[in-house]
């Protein structure tokens, strides 16, 4: 990992855990007693009798070591759990107990001056593995408190055992010196040992330190047993151990660090001095303590650079590792990255998956969440992949915005959020906070996914057992990592979209009820739906008709064998394809075995850059079928109509057939008459036989009129002169206006007045108008009562008609009511007629309309435009 | 009997019928006046040269009914046989109780005609006998 310690372990470990049990607390006590004797008995063993001080004196070690381990408030356990043990350790040897105490309170003081030293000036006291804590530690445990504490030590002994002062602090400070600087750190690292030496420690790492142990081992009980059987085999053998275990210091400063080194250190100055001091000074010269004084200094001084330089090997190696770490790590964005990189979308929630296992694998967390910002759900982050060490449990359900309120505003604001235990997060962020704590959450970082400059989701990533560091640079690289997820969101999103309106499309084309197909520029057909392929199917399948073929060539075909509409539909579509047409419709029918079936298509010009068209087919035979019956009913209806109008008019008509007749009788009679005279007047005869003929003729004109109306035939369009119709039915109602009393005057324009329309409609539409007005006159005084029929051609291609009465009127705000269906003011009238007219003079192209006049009455109008004006 | 001298005046708006009628009276020996409006007829004047009145019951303008009205009110007692192409009776009922001699329903044989005229005829030359007396 990072050189700066991107994790952070500085809860001590072993016995300075934080909630250490009582029990744990006096079982280490024990322990320390324990060592604290042994280590008594063991200095004694080592003492250079007569001096009081040992060579190696090891209780002062394993109480710097054990101060080092422990929190300082339980310091006073530890230093009181070893007094007993000092107490027990003195007590063969014939000191007065003034002596040991003072000796215990020196020994106190050498460690607590020690401890505190190192802690003061070490950034991790526990560890020896840079040249700094090396320097450190050397410079105040083992120089300074050892030196420091002799004085008092020195002054003590020498007063109560009358020693020479210097000698007894010289001796001290040198074996005390050397104890510390070899036993502190075997013990520090021994136990320790726990966070380097583990299941995840390669077995060749167990083999190594198997093999140097037994090499040591082997050296050592060489030389013993040539120290106790005499001189070696070999003459001229180096038999001082120091020299002989050089090379396997070397080996363990080298390849285990400080650990390693002061444990063989430790073993070395052991037996370095277990020989001199009890050996046979085969090879020593010297005075014994002399000797001995001078083996500590050379022990000294070989082992503090072998110490630095273990530390100065640790220090690389770890140094590699971080960088090592640092490559892989690096190695692991580029990997990511380039996974997202032309990943198909369907993948990328696999790819995400795993990527998010990876990171959480690669940087030991707890627990590594994916969110994705739901915007529909109100700007809510929800899961979309978790991964969870082994042993850890679920991701429980949650909810940022509620159970993080803050860091969910900071995230939507595209900062990234990190804290190493809750504490951190501001007050603001106490909502939070007891998330986090509720949740057992330690260290938390979150990291907002950014792509195309709008935040997609977030990544979270999580400790629960320790506490984490997040230094800037891991966070600016987890940023990248968002950024590449994200990326792959939105491209995945994208895709999402573009698929969903491609399925949307082609529903849509599969729901739509007519047949449609998709044509390219060329009239070739390119797609179609579903209905068209049915209709392809059930009407005989022909291939050229389906996609691939040319839709233009069907129409071609069609119109070669004469087929109707088929060269019009051809144009029509080839006009759409060309752009030269916005739009094409055309209606036609298929004759097939007597049956007759109507279609509507309509081709429009496709929106794309390559051109192209839509044909869309559907069968409107039903609808044809519907327009048929609507027209008939409506000829039905308007014939009804006539014929009840005719009811209306039958005295009138009575009388003018009465009139004729009444003539022809007369004038027939009197013939006879004549013709019995002598002789017979024929000249009188020839006038009356004229007169007969005319009445005759008269009569049939009444009669063809009212045939005229009544007659119920299909409505056939052709030119006619509404003057001539509007005579036609003024003559009609001659009578009724006479039996009326009303005077009906013609104002018509002196030219014809030439319209398209069918005579017997339009003639219903006046004899409608012109009895509507009469009645409305009915309960008018009988001088006023006259009808105006007016018609002009009011331009080019329009006639207008009026019927002016002198009448009732509307009631007010009536005019728009007249020409709906049975809406009617009269008792009998089943309101029907106008309602008719509307249909008719609509039906013509016209217009239909009512006003009240100025004065008296109102006034009915009709426009039609002027035969040959008429669009159809 | 004769019908010489006897003046028998038609009102009718129709021509054909107008001469239709005349050409029957004529065959039958009466002189005839005819007027095409209740207008014309009250223009001429001197009704007591007239011995009977046909008439038509609806014209444009003044209606035979009209016309006898006024010449009640004149104090003018001309027969008058009222001639109809309506069979209507109410009308019919009124002409009747203002002293028509008939109402005849168009179109009528000709003695249907002859006969109601000759009771007007007869009715004129009674009265005029009584107004002689007097």
């Amino acid at each position: 990992m990072d050189a700066r310690g991107a994790v952070i372990e500085e809860a001590s470990p072993g016995l300075g855990a934080r909630r250490q049990s009582a029990q744990r607390i006096g079982a280490t006590a024990v322990l320390v007693a324990i060592a604290y004797y042994v280590g008594a008995s063991a200095g004694f063993i080592l003492g250079l009798p007569p001096s009081t001080p040992s060579v190696l004196w090891l209780p002062n070690a394993i109480l710097t070591a054990t101060l080092l381990l422990t929190p300082v408030k339980r310091w006073w356990i530890y230093l009181l759990a070893a007094f007993p043990a000092h107490v027990a350790a003195k007590f063969g040897a014939p000191l007065p107990p003034v002596l040991v105490l003072a000796l215990f309170a020196t020994n106190c003081s050498e460690a607590l001056v020690a401890a505190a030293c190192v802690r003061r000036f070490s950034d991790a006291p526990t560890r020896f593995d840079t040249l700094r804590r090396v320097a450190v530690f050397i410079g105040g445990a083992v120089l300074i408190a050892p030196f420091v504490s002799s004085f008092a030590d020195a002054a003590v002994v020498s007063e109560l055992k009358q020693a020479p002062y210097w000698l007894v602090w010289r001796t001290r400070f040198i074996a005390n010196a050397l104890t510390e600087l070899t036993l502190v750190p075997a013990i520090v690292g021994v136990v320790t040992a726990r966070s380097s030496w583990g299941p995840e420690t390669p077995l060749r790492r167990y083999i190594e330190a198997g093999l140097l142990a037994l090499a040591m081992t082997t050296v050592g009980a060489v030389i013993m047993e040539g120290l106790v059987h005499g001189p070696s085999a070999i003459p001229g053998a180096p038999y001082t151990p120091l020299v002989t275990l050089l090379p396997f210091i070397l080996w363990a400063a080298v390849r285990f660090g400080p650990g390693g080194a002061s444990l063989s250190l430790l073993c070395t100055v052991l037996l370095a001095i277990v020989v001199s001091v009890h050996g046979r000074p085969a090879a020593a010269a010297m005075p014994s303590a002399d000797s001995v004084t001078a083996l500590q200094i050379l022990l000294f001084v070989v082992a503090i650079p072998f110490m630095c330089l273990a530390a100065v090997f640790d220090e690389r190696r770890r140094s590699n590792e971080a960088l090592a770490d640092r490559l892989r790590f690096e190695e692991l964005l580029v990997r990511l990255s380039s996974t997202f990189v032309h990943l198909p979308s369907r993948e990328v929630e696999t790819a995400l998956e795993t990527s998010v296992a990876q990171l959480g694998e690669f940087l030991g967390l707890d627990r590594v969440t994916l969110y994705r910002l739901s915007r529909e759900a109100g700007e809510e982050f929800a899961i979309a992949y978790t991964w969870s060490a082994p042993r850890v449990r679920p991701l429980p359900r949650v909810s940022p915005r509620r159970d993080f309120p803050w860091i969910h505003a900071q995230l939507l604001r595209e900062r990234p959020v990190g804290f190493s235990h809750p504490g951190e997060l501001p007050p603001e962020a106490s909502t939070d906070a007891e998330t986090f704590r509720q949740r057992g959450i330690r260290s938390n970082l979150s990291i907002p996914m950014v792509a195309g400059g709008r935040i997609l989701g977030t990544l979270a990533f999580v400790t629960l057992t320790v506490e984490r560091a997040w230094p800037d640079e891991l966070v600016q690289r987890l940023r990248l990592i968002g950024e590449v997820f994200a990326n792959a969101l939105a491209q995945q999103e994208n895709e999402d979209t573009v698929r969903a309106s491609e399925l949307m499309k082609s529903a849509i084309l599969a729901s739509l009820k007519s047949d449609v197909a998709v044509l390219d520029r060329e009239g070739v057909i390119v797609t179609v739906n579903d209905g068209w392929m049915r209709f392809e199917r059930e009407n005989g399948g022909t291939p050229e008709a389906c996609v691939g073929s040319s839709y233009l060539d069907a129409w071609r075909h069609a119109a070669d064998k004469d087929v109707p509409h088929a060269a019009e539909a051809l144009a029509g579509t080839q006009a759409v394809l060309d752009r030269s047409s916005a739009s094409f419709a055309l209606e036609y029918a298929c004759r097939e075995s007597g049956y007759e079936r109507w279609f509507a298509i309509s081709v429009v010009p496709l929106n794309v850059p390559g051109g192209g068209a839509v044909v869309s087919r559907s069968e409107i035979t039903e609808r044809k079928r519907a327009e048929l019956e609507v027209q008939l009913s409506r000829q039905e209806l308007a014939h009804f109509s006539r014929v009840s109008m005719m009811g209306e008019l039958t005295a009138s008509l009575a009388h003018e057939l009465n009139q004729p007749l009444t003539g022809i009788l007369a004038n027939a009679q009197a013939a006879l008459r004549f013709l019995d005279a002598t002789p017979p007047d024929l000249s009188e005869i020839r006038a009356i036989l004229s007169d007969i003929v005319d009445d005759d003729k008269r009569a049939g004109e009444v009669i063809r009129r009212l045939r005229g109306l009544l007659r119920k035939e299909d409505v056939r369009f052709r030119a006619l002169d509404l003057n001539v119709l509007i005579r036609d039915v003024a003559k009609l109602l001659t009578s009724d206006a006479v039996i009326r009393n009303i005077a009906v005057r013609l104002e018509l324009a002196p030219d014809p007045v030439l319209v398209s329309g069918d005579s017997v409609q339009l003639q219903q539409v006046v004899l409608n108008l012109l009895l509507n007005a009469m009645e409305s006159m009915a309960e008018c005084a009988e001088d006023g009562r006259s009808i105006t029929v007016r018609s002009e051609n009011t331009d080019v291609d329009a006639v207008h008609v009026s019927v002016q009465d002198a009448g009732t009127g509307f009631h007010q705000g009536t005019q728009h009511l007249v020409f709906e269906p049975f809406y009617t003011t009269k008792p009998s009238g089943m309101g029907m007629g106008l309602a008719i007219s509307k249909s008719i003079i609509e039906a013509h192209g016209g217009l239909i309309w009512a006003e009240d006049n100025s004065i008296a009455g109102a006034t009915f109008h009709f426009s039609l435009p002027t035969a040959g004006a008429r669009s159809e | 009997m004769t019908n010489d001298g006897v003046i028998v005046a038609v009102i009718d708006d129709d021509p054909s019928v107008r001469r239709g009628l005349s050409r029957l009276f004529r065959s039958k020996g009466y002189r005839v006046e005819t007027y095409a409006s209740a207008r014309g007829f009250l223009e001429r004047g001197d009704y007591a040269r007239l011995a009977c009145l046909v008439l038509d019951v609806r014209m444009p303008g003044q209606t035979g009914l009209d016309l006898q009205d006024v010449l009640t009110v004149g104090g003018h007692d001309l027969p008058i046989v009222f001639i109809t192409g309506h069979g209507d009776v109410p009308l019919e009922v009124r002409a009747l109780q203002a002293g028509a001699v008939d109402v005849l329903a168009k179109p009528f044989d000709d003695e249907t005609l002859f006969s109601a005229v000759e009771r007007a005829v007869a009715k004129n030359r009674a009265v005029r006998t009584l107004g002689e007396r007097r």
